[in-house]
């Protein structure tokens, strides 16, 4: 494209020879340059003349490409950004189609589980540069927007640029929520309605500021999924739905069982739940798994068999907010987690309903399971503060008991020395005794019957060592 | 093929190289200004994206290595830092001018420019039909677009433009007027129309935005200062009154009428219609089969009525429309179904006041609707 390209194919067929031709040729080409250079001359003064100190820059970019990439003071700006939204509709194989996947995590004095939670997400097999990550930091007390940035800040700079991520967001704001994080006041059935709308809010402000034109699906996470495929994106996408949620369980200690249903918020709708709705004033909000409203609610949790096929689809009307895949174009067509009560209902569970009003499918996998991380609840806490003390007593009796064994035989230690001394003197007397018994019987003996005498000496002796026998064994 | 014949032809056709020379000249020269890029401001380049993986309310940095890109950066907005006052211009808040188009005006466009509020601060959102006519309206769009951003001065050139292309097919073939406001067409029309407002806000929002200017491709025209007056109130949503002008023939001149009956306040007759409506039925605005009996803000207008007068507001339209993005981002959306028995613009409204929001309208500030 440039005047050497076009000016190769003349130097190298130089005829052998003919010097007027090279002359000739070596004029025309003088000329051409002179000319060239005329013209860009002219041009440059013109552009300068019209644009300021731009023309310069122009040159440079053009032709110095290099000097544009920095960050310097030059470089070109995109104004205009141009999507077909039918090109992002999100399909079963979003890995071969190059989707990009916005994940969002909502994160609130998590600092804690942000380790296992990077764990997590370097080991996605979905590839890392179609995954988009957002997260909003809210009323956090801890350090966890210094982890979290310094964790991506890492993962970006790493070597290997399979690990990289596309555009990653960490957007801060607070919203002020008095209700605290631990875990009775989180779980409080009182608490619930408020809390569910404060979240549900912070979930919006996450999505609205994170959402692109070139998404094709989007995935909601919480940090403190302990156990999780690597390839869960691609399990959940292969099915092709609207709205997809994994059965959420928990390991517990085994006191407690083991493991447990943790998600009750996947469910489906029963005429119970839509008749108690019809009871509730406008701004009520159901809640699920307290027994203050009881629905009678098939949930996913409970339809969990550890041995099923994990490609069971199951319709349901509410989700959980633990593991959401979604389209994008559910969230592009208006569905969002309703801060106020939608249908009786908030969040992730006004969520499930409104993409259900909206004619999106909204699918559970029962036998998909994802684990949480195991919090004891206030009763579990209370159950193991009694084990606790249970335990401590039982070590306080064992530990009583064994002081008493050793005063009981401390204290009666001696005696069994002294009974020893006791006995042996005892013994030795009776031996004598019996010695002198024996030497007066055998005298009498022999005079009147030797081997009878003998005999009975020898019984006597067997008895006097049982009786010491028995005394030893008590002590 | 010419090899041995390259000498020859060289010699005989010098000036015809020299033409060709010129000629290439002229070309590299071209592609030179063609790729320019616009001089942007100091300022300009501070608000940039380093990176096009990058929120679309700001313009980003063009690669011209030609490699490969760098990982995106980390990048942090923090919302709390994110004002919506009554003095936008102070306090430099960004706009976000959002428009639905299905075909498209220069007048409209004409107006954009004619802003008084700093272009720099103004992303414009669109979001147009794949259909034949929406082809058509997309490259008149594109080419204002590159007229204005590439060549126009730089106080006429916006922020950031981002235009969409729906993702559904359009439920009317037909964009008549008369086939448009079918009663029966006006459910689907309208279900269709809150998608592709919902799709083209959650998209272009960003994490910046303060403001959120809905403005019809028909309104073709408004106070210049119309985005600072609006935002001057204060209020969450606040609604212009719209009108049409027309030529009166009986009074033999230029004359305007009110256009958009989406501006109102409830009555008690409307909400008992909608208590004996089926779960899935709208109420609709301007229909005689259907009298509702609510105030319409487009009749409330008068002659020598203040300007800023405000009254709140039940139902809203979309012709104008000043926004919180606030308001968005607890997730007042379209409801492209029957929400409380309202759809679209007026069960914006209507969410927007299950979150908390109230609406206003000022029924003297007018902005004119085409008149087809």
């Amino acid at each position: 494209m440039s005047l050497k390209h076009t000016a190769l194919p003349i130097s190298s067929y130089q005829p052998r020879g003919t010097t007027p031709a090279l002359r000739r040729r070596t004029q025309s080409l003088v000329r051409l340059g002179a000319v060239a250079a005329l013209l860009f001359l002219i041009v440059l003064f013109y552009l300068s003349r019209r644009s300021g100190s731009s023309a310069l820059s122009v040159f440079s970019l053009g032709l110095l490409s290099s000097s544009g990439g920095g960050y310097g003071g030059d470089f070109q700006l995109e104004t205009v950004r141009y999507h077909d939204l039918s090109s992002v509709q999100g399909t079963a194989r979003g890995w071969e189609r190059e989707e990009r996947i916005l994940v969002c995590v909502p994160l609130r004095d998590a600092e804690e589980h942000l380790p296992m939670f990077f764990s997590h997400l370097r080991n996605l097999t979905y590839p890392h540069h179609l995954i988009d990550l957002a997260f909003l930091v809210s009323d956090s007390k801890d350090k966890t927007l210094q982890a979290l940035t310094r964790s991506m800040e890492e993962i970006q700079a790493w070597e290997d640029e399979e690990m990289h991520f596309g555009e990653i967001s960490i957007i801060e704001k607070d919203f002020g929520q008095k209700v605290n994080q631990d875990v009775e006041s989180r779980h409080g059935f009182e608490a619930q309605a408020s809390r569910r709308k404060l979240m549900a809010r912070a979930r919006n402000w996450l999505l609205t500021a994170a959402l692109r034109p070139y998404h094709s699906w989007v995935y909601w996470r919480d940090v403190d999924v302990e156990t999780a495929p690597y390839t869960i994106l691609e399990d959940l996408m292969r099915h092709n739905k609207d709205v997809i949620v994994p059965n959420v369980w928990r390991p517990l200690p085994d006191w407690l069982g083991g493991e447990q249903p943790y998600d009750l918020n996947s469910w489906q709708e029963s005429d119970t739940a839509l008749q108690l709705a019809e009871t509730l004033d406008e701004d009520a909000v159901i809640v699920e798994g307290y027994a203050e409203y009881a629905t009678y609610r098939p949930h996913l949790a409970y339809l969990r068999d550890p041995y099923g096929d994990p490609d069971v689809e199951m319709e349901l009307d509410g989700v959980g907010g633990v593991s959401i895949l979604a389209k994008a174009r559910v969230f592009r067509y208006g569905v969002h987690f309703p801060a106020f009560s939608f249908e009786k209902h908030a969040e992730t569970e006004g969520f499930g309903k409104m993409s259900k009003r909206m004619g999106f499918s909204v699918i559970g996998l029962p036998h998909y399971t994802i684990w949480h991380e195991y919090e004891p609840s206030v009763d579990d806490i209370q159950h193991m503060e009694q084990m606790k003390r249970e335990q401590l007593a039982q070590e306080q009796a064992e530990k009583e008991k064994a002081e008493k064994a050793q005063r009981v035989k401390e204290s009666f230690g001696d005696a069994t020395k002294q009974w020893e001394k006791d006995k042996s003197e005892i013994q030795n007397i009776a031996i004598q005794e019996k010695k002198k018994e024996a030497a007066a019987a055998a005298a009498a003996a022999v005079a009147k019957n030797k081997p009878n005498a003998q005999a009975a000496a020898g019984k006597q002796e067997e008895k006097v060592v049982a009786r010491d026998e028995l005394g030893e064994s008590k002590a | 093929m010419a090899r041995p014949m390259g000498s020859v032809r060289l010699k005989k056709a010098s000036p015809v190289t020299l033409a060709v020379g010129a000629a290439l000249c002229i070309f590299i020269l071209y592609f030179l200004i063609g790729s320019s890029a616009p001089d942007f401001s100091a300022s300009r380049k501070a608000t940039a994206a380093s990176h096009p993986l990058s929120p679309p309310t700001s313009p980003f940095r063009k690669t011209t290595t030609g490699g490969k890109l760098k990982a995106p950066p980390v990048a942090h907005y923090n919302l709390n830092d994110v004002s919506t006052t009554s003095q936008p211009l102070e306090n430099r808040e960004n706009i976000l001018v959002l428009t639905p188009m299905a075909r498209f005006y220069p007048a409209y466009w004409d107006n954009l420019l004619r802003l008084d509020y700093p272009h720099e601060l103004i992303t414009l959102g669109f979001i147009l039909p794949k259909t034949k006519e929406g082809n058509e309206a997309t490259k008149e769009l594109q080419k204002k677009i590159t007229k204005t951003q590439k060549y126009g001065p730089e106080k006429d050139r916006f922020k950031s433009i981002i235009i969409l292309r729906e993702d559904m097919d359009s439920p009317l073939s037909s964009q008549d007027e008369s086939e448009r406001h079918k009663m029966e067409n006006q459910k689907i029309r309208r279900a269709a129309m809150a998608k592709a407002r919902n799709s083209l806000l959650f998209t272009t929002l960003g994490p910046s935005t303060s403001w959120i200017l809905w403005l019809d491709a028909d309104v073709i025209e408004t106070p210049p200062t119309i985005i600072q007056d609006l935002a001057r109130h204060d209020q969450a949503i606040i609604a212009p009154n719209c009108f049409q002008r027309f030529w009166n023939a009986e009074k033999k001149e230029m004359d305007e009428r009110p256009y958009d009956f989406n501006n109102w306040q409830d009555s008690p007759t409307a909400l008992d219609l909608a208590k004996s409506m089926g779960p899935d039925d709208i109420l609709l605005e301007g229909y005689s089969e259907m009298a509702t009996f609510r105030t319409l803000m487009a009749y409330l207008a008068t002659d020598d009525g203040l300007l800023h007068e405000e009254i709140p507001l039940d139902g809203v339209g979309g012709a104008a429309l000043l926004v919180k993005a606030d308001v968005h981002r607890d997730g007042a959306m379209f409801p492209p179904f029957a929400f409380y028995h309202l759809i679209e613009t007026e069960g914006f409204a209507k969410m927007a006041k299950r979150l908390g929001w109230q609406p206003v309208g000022l029924p003297n500030y007018k902005v004119y609707h085409y008149n087809e």
